[in-house]
C-alpha cells in the first residue's frame, strides 16, 4: 500500500531486483550503468554496499565487487573510504551522453529492433487491456500524470512517459505487466527514448498520451495499443537513423 | 427502487461480510489503541509510536493462515514532532515484496524525506483521499501495489483522530488471490450466476469464470446502482437494488463490496 514514499519512482526498486539466471558482472554493471545513465540513481547517492547489493541482485559478492570496480573505471562510480564511506553515483551530463552513443554503437540494429519490439508488445497490450479496464479515477491519475509532464527537457519527457506508461500497466490490473513495465523501462528506457532530445518528439510523447487517454475513455483498446505501438515504433526508428549519424565518420576538410 | 431477492442471496451475502468484518474489528482496535496511546502523551512522535505499532500489527500478520499481508499506521503530514512524513508499516512473511527467501516480519523501508528522489507525497493516493475526505473506512482495490507490495492488492484503511485532528490513518493489505480463495466458495453456494464486485464495478470473484478479476463489470444501470455503495461507505448497508436488464445488486454489509446476480429469471 504504502507506495507513496516506499518507491515513487519504483524504477528504482527495480534497479536492485534479483537478476535471472546466473549472476554476472556484466550483468550488474550494465543495470547499474544504464540506471546511472539515465538519472534513476542520482549524481551522488550511495549504493548499497556490496554485501546488500549481491543480496539484493541475488549474485556472489565477489560478482558484485566486479561491477562496482568496472563502474568505478567508468567513472560512474566514487568509492569513499571511512566511517561515512561507501560507493556513490558520480556523473555529469556529457559522461552519460557519450555512455548512451557508445550503446547505441555497440548495439546492432536487429538488437534495437528486437529490444523495442519486446517493449511494444508489453506496452501495448497493457493499454489495450487498460481501454477495457480502466475506471473514471484511472483516467484521472492518467490526465494528471499527463498535466504534470515536464516537456522542456529529455529527461522530464522521458520520466513522463515512465509514468504514465507504468500507470497504464497497473490499470490493467496485471502484476506481471506491471513487473515487465518496470523491467524493460530500466532495460530500454535509456535508449529508447533518446529521441526525447529533440522537441518535436517530447510533443509527440504528449500528443500519444491525450490519444490513448481518449482511446481509453471511449472504451477502444485496438486504438490504444495502435497508439502506444506506434510511438514506441517512432523512437526505434529515430534511434536507428541516430545510431547511422554516429557511425558515419565526419566528412573530411 | 428496492427489489425482493431470495433469502439465500441475502445470506450468501452476509457471509462474505462477515469473512470481511473481523479485518474490520481489527483495524477498529488498532485505531482505538492508536488514538488511546496518542491521547496519553504530549507530543506523539514516530520513536514513541513505532514500537507499539509493531506490537500492534505484528500478531496479526504472523498468524497463521492470516488474509492480511501488511499493516500499520501512517502518519499525517506534520503530525509527528520528529517525523513529517512517516509510515510505520509492516509486511508479514508471507509478502515477498524486497525480500529473500523465509524473511519473516519486516518492516517496509519508506522513503520518508521529502527532497529524496523516491518520495511520494502519499496523501493523494486514494487509500488515504478517501478516508481523509469521508472520515470513515475505505476499501481501495483490487489493484496492483507495484510501489509496496508488488502484487494485486486490497487495501483498508481507517482515519485515527486525536483532539479533534486527522492524526493518520491505520490499515492493512489483503493479497486478492487469497481473498478469492475464501470468497469464491461462499459466492458459489448461491447457486446463481453471481459476482463480487467493489464499489467501482471492478470484479472481486465470479462463479461466472469468464468473468476476469480486476475487469469491470459492465451491466445497464450498475454504475447508479452502485453509487449509494460509495456514499455510504463505513455507514448503513444499502438495500438490494434490481438493475435494468433483470438482475440485482445485493450490498455485502456495510464492506462497500456487493454481489450482482444475473439472470434472475432462469
Amino acid at each position: 500500500m504504502p507506495q507513496a514514499t516506499s518507491r515513487a519512482d519504483a524504477t528504482h526498486a527495480v534497479v536492485f531486483s534479483p537478476l535471472d539466471g546466473a549472476g554476472r558482472a556484466e550483468l550488474v554493471e550494465q543495470r547499474l550503468t544504464d540506471a546511472i545513465v539515465a538519472g534513476v540513481l542520482r549524481d551522488g547517492e550511495r549504493l548499497p554496499s556490496e554485501s546488500e547489493l549481491a543480496k539484493r541482485l541475488g549474485v556472489a559478492v565477489v560478482t558484485a565487487r566486479e561491477a562496482l570496480v568496472a563502474l568505478r573505471d567508468k567513472g560512474l562510480v566514487l568509492t569513499r573510504r571511512g566511517r561515512d564511506g561507501g560507493s556513490f553515483v558520480t556523473h555529469d551530463r556529457d559522461a552519460a551522453v557519450r555512455m548512451l552513443d557508445e550503446r547505441v554503437r555497440a548495439l546492432s540494429r536487429i538488437e534495437l529492433r528486437d529490444l523495442s519490439l519486446h517493449y511494444a508488445a508489453i506496452a501495448g497490450m497493457a493499454a489495450e487491456v487498460a481501454a477495457d479496464r480502466a475506471s473514471d479515477d484511472d483516467l484521472a491519475s492518467l490526465a494528471d500524470i499527463d498535466a504534470r509532464a515536464d516537456l522542456m527537457s529529455a529527461g522530464g519527457a522521458r520520466r513522463a512517459i515512465g509514468r504514465f506508461q507504468l500507470e497504464i500497466a497497473a490499470v490493467s490490473q496485471s502484476p506481471r505487466l506491471v513487473h515487465e513495465e518496470l523491467r524493460l523501462q530500466a532495460e530500454a528506457g535509456p535508449l529508447l527514448w533518446l529521441c526525447m532530445r529533440e522537441q518535436a518528439y517530447r510533443d509527440r510523447s504528449r500528443k500519444t498520451r491525450l490519444d490513448v487517454i481518449q482511446a481509453i475513455r471511449s472504451v477502444d483498446p485496438a486504438d490504444a495499443r495502435r497508439a502506444t505501438t506506434a510511438h514506441i515504433e517512432s523512437a526505434v526508428e529515430w534511434l536507428i537513423d541516430e545510431k547511422v549519424r554516429l557511425e558515419t565518420p565526419a566528412p573530411l576538410p | 427502487m428496492t427489489v425482493t431477492v431470495d433469502v439465500s442471496a441475502l445470506q450468501i451475502a452476509a457471509r462474505i461480510a462477515s469473512t470481511i468484518d473481523p479485518v474490520f474489528t481489527m483495524i477498529d482496535r488498532w485505531r482505538d489503541r492508536i488514538e488511546a496511546e496518542l491521547l496519553a502523551v504530549a507530543t506523539p512522535s514516530a520513536a514513541r509510536l513505532d514500537p507499539r505499532i509493531a506490537q500492534l500489527v505484528g500478531p496479526a500478520l504472523e498468524a497463521p493462515g492470516s488474509l492480511i499481508t501488511g499493516a500499520g499506521f501512517v502518519a499525517a503530514p506534520g503530525y509527528l514532532a520528529d517525523a513529517p512524513w512517516h509510515l510505520a508499516w509492516w509486511l508479514s512473511g508471507a509478502n515477498t515484496f524486497g525480500a529473500g527467501e523465509g524473511q519473516g516480519l519486516r518492516r517496509l523501508d519508506a522513503v520518508s524525506d521529502p527532497d529524496a528522489e523516491q518520495f511520494r507525497d502519499y496523501t493523494v493516493l486514494e487509500w488515504w483521499r478517501v478516508p481523509a475526505r469521508t472520515g470513515t473506512r475505505h476499501l481501495t482495490g483490487p489493484y496492483v501495489d507495484y510501489l509496496c507490495t508488488d502484487d494485486y492488492t486490497v487495501t483498508i484503511t481507517t482515519p485515527v483522530r486525536a483532539a479533534g485532528e486527522m492524526a493518520g490513518v491505520v490499515g492493512t493489505d489483503l493479497y486478492v488471490a487469497s481473498l478469492e480463495r475464501e470468497l469464491l466458495p461462499v459466492v458459489r453456494e448461491s447457486g446463481y450466476p453471481c459476482t463480487l464486485v467493489n464499489a467501482s464495478g471492478r470484479i472481486v470473484t465470479s462463479t461466472d469464470s469468464h468473468r476476469a478479476t480486476g475487469a469491470l463489470l459492465r451491466l445497464d444501470g450498475l454504475g447508479e446502482a452502485l453509487a449509494p455503495l460509495r456514499e455510504r461507505e463505513g455507514g448503513a448497508p444499502a438495500d438490494a437494488t434490481a438493475l435494468p436488464g433483470g438482475g440485482a445488486l445485493v450490498p455485502c454489509g456495510d464492506t462497500s463490496l456487493a454481489l450482482v446476480l444475473e439472470n434472475l429469471r432462469d
